[in-house]
């Protein structure tokens, strides 16, 4: 019979060889893009892929910017994208303060509401936004990018900061009233330096939206120059060449903002809804 | 007497003043609390309505006209779309696709990610560093996971045809996106790649929830292993369970992106969901008033979700 120390140390052998099978899984797609980027164009298309190159190469970085437009397009993903998420943040903070600190009739109907939209799926919308879009005449510009995703991206930025600005003490924003501050001076002052997690939270929410989306971008502008970087990118597979040494890259060069931002706060983000916004 | 009392009389009216104007005062807070609280909430309200609200009702109410594109003015047509698209075998069809997508790629995200929370739940060098490495395929934009997964199933040049024919599985490349009976699995399957890290990041925090002293006392009396997960761990994470499940069924019935991407809905219909089968319509067909009816058809179902979904996250949120 196996003694319990045995039986626990094979346990746990077990379990670590079931998690590398799971970092296995979740690296090779990541590897093979990285791969893929830097492999020469010889190596690219050939019946028996290598997993290894011995020639790293930039060129696929040089022809995705010569041959296509990746780098106007990461221009417009990047104004799409901050724009979206400084007015996000001050819309949310605004909207979030006047939801956990101020008491009026219809408050509580207001929060919930808001709540509900954030789990509207887009699809619901799509449509009727067309048309709205085209009679406001913003087809094809950046700026209807900009309104849809802030109306995407506020809800939960209001959850969320709403949560945050219910967990800082009153005492704190009284102190600063009685010594002559008004409402908003308090709110700036004492009450978000305080919620500065869920102000990350809210920014990196609303830039992911903004930089990653698809099906907007896709549809409200027709020129490759007005495009952002995922349609852009998606945009090469079904042209009439072979592309994917520079769209793995591209994808990569996409990637590395998010996954910064992921790196620097990714517990917020991600558990944000269960784990309730309170928490920091 | 007269004058002193004369004099005397401020006093008693000034101490019935102050209460006076501190009840005043009180009334004028209010109502600038009341101003400034609609006035804060303002912009979040016009942004939403304008891009939410305003266009959930009037996607309702061209669900009932003939609007085409590049028509101004579109005839009442009643429920003649709706009475057309119940019996339309296309719709039928991708809604039930759409369930088959969505209920089966969540059910399976559901087990894995619940078993990837366990494994890291253990005690481990480096399990921050493993956590921080699961979350990297939901970290990365939708389209460069789908992108990347578009070139891995390539029949030509992929590398999942070469690993296969190496492992002597298969003979000839498969068309994994572009054969009828591949296409569906093949899409879950990046779907699952994707969104399990979603279900066991957030599992993981509802397993490390759960107090030890539950497993304490659940060793004492003797359970096992098996035991010990089936009636302390589970019930455990049940909100959490129904919370992200629920979340990730919204989400999957509705990725228009990933299917798109990989697929454009083929080959022929065989990917075709319910979103993808809506634009097709609305932008292809440009038969907008028709599209519209789709999603109105189907929000019933998802209202019935949402609800629920609002109703266990702010039950968590008031009991935190």
């Amino acid at each position: 019979m196996i003694g319990y120390a045995m039986q626990k140390r094979l346990h746990h052998a077990f379990m670590m060889f079931l998690l590398a099978l799971v970092l296995l899984v979740v690296l090779f797609p990541i590897y093979w893009m990285l791969l893929t980027g830097i492999k020469p164009k010889s190596e690219l298309y050939l019946p028996e892929p290598t997993l290894w190159t011995n020639n790293p190469t930039l060129a696929n970085v040089r022809s995705l910017f010569e041959r296509t437009p990746f780098l106007i397009q990461m221009r417009n993903s990047v104004i799409v994208s901050t724009v979206t998420t400084t007015v996000t943040i001050v819309i949310g903070a605004l909207a979030g303060y006047s939801l956990s600190r101020l008491r009026y009739p219809g408050r509580d109907f207001f929060a919930s509401a808001i709540f509900f939209i954030y789990l509207i799926p887009g699809m619901m919308t799509l449509i009727p936004l067309y048309v709205l879009m085209s009679q406001l005449r913003l087809l094809n510009t950046l700026y209807v990018l900009m309104l849809c995703y802030l109306g995407f991206s506020t809800p939960f930025a209001i959850w969320v900061l709403k949560g945050y600005f219910t967990t800082i003490p009153y005492e704190m924003e009284d102190a600063a009233l009685v010594d002559g501050c008004t409402r908003l001076e308090a709110l700036y002052r004492v009450i978000l330096p305080l919620a500065a997690p869920g102000l990350v939270a809210c920014a990196i929410f609303a830039f992911t939206l903004s930089w990653n989306e698809y099906l907007l971008a896709m549809l409200f502008n027709n020129s490759r120059n007005l495009w952002t970087l995922p349609v852009g990118l998606a945009g090469l597979v079904y042209g009439d060449v072979f592309l994917w040494g520079e769209i793995m890259i591209g994808a990569f060069l996409m990637s590395l903002p998010v996954l910064v931002l992921y790196v620097l706060a990714q517990r917020f983000v991600v558990t944000g809804l269960t784990a309730g916004a309170v928490k920091g | 007497m007269a004058n002193s009392s004369g004099s005397v009389r401020p006093l008693p009216s000034l101490t019935d003043q102050q209460p006076v104007t501190t009840r005043r005062k009180r009334a004028w807070w209010a109502r600038e609390e009341v101003f400034l609280g609609y006035a804060l909430l303002l912009p979040a309200l016009l942004v939403l309505g304008l891009i939410v609200g305003y266009p959930a009702v009037s996607g309702i109410w061209y669900s009932f006209h003939n609007k085409m594109i590049g028509f101004a003015n579109p005839r009442w047509v009643g429920l003649q779309h709706y009475s057309e698209l119940i019996q339309n075998p296309a719709v039928q069809l991708s809604i039930w696709r759409t369930a088959v997508f969505a209920v089966v790629s969540v059910g399976i995200k559901l087990v894995l990610g619940l078993g990837v929370a366990l494994l890291l739940n253990q005690n481990f060098r480096g399990r921050a560093l493993a956590r921080g490495v699961v979350l990297l395929p939901w970290s990365l934009p939708l389209v460069v996971g789908v992108l990347i997964w578009s070139w891995m199933y390539s029949d030509l040049f992929g590398v999942f045809n070469y690993l296969l024919i190496k492992a002597g599985l298969i003979r000839q490349p498969l068309n994994f996106l572009g054969d009828r009976d591949l296409a569906m699995p093949s899409v879950i399957l990046v779907n699952i790649w994707r969104g399990f890290p979603f279900f066991a990041v957030n599992l993981l925090a509802g397993l490390q929830a759960i107090p030890d002293d539950l497993y304490e006392a659940g060793r004492v009396d003797g359970a096992n292993r098996w035991q010990l997960f089936r009636h302390i761990t589970l019930p455990g994470l049940r909100t959490v369970i129904l919370i992200v499940s629920l979340l990730s069924f919204i989400w999957t019935a509705n990725d228009f992106t990933s299917i798109w991407v990989l697929t454009r809905g083929g080959p022929g219909t065989a990917t075709e969901i319910f979103p993808i089968i809506t634009y097709k319509i609305a932008f292809i067909g440009l038969e907008l008033g028709r599209a519209a009816a789709i999603p109105v058809m189907l929000l019933p179902f998802f209202t019935v979700l949402i609800v629920l979904l609002t109703r266990t996250i702010t039950q968590r949120e008031a009991e935190s």
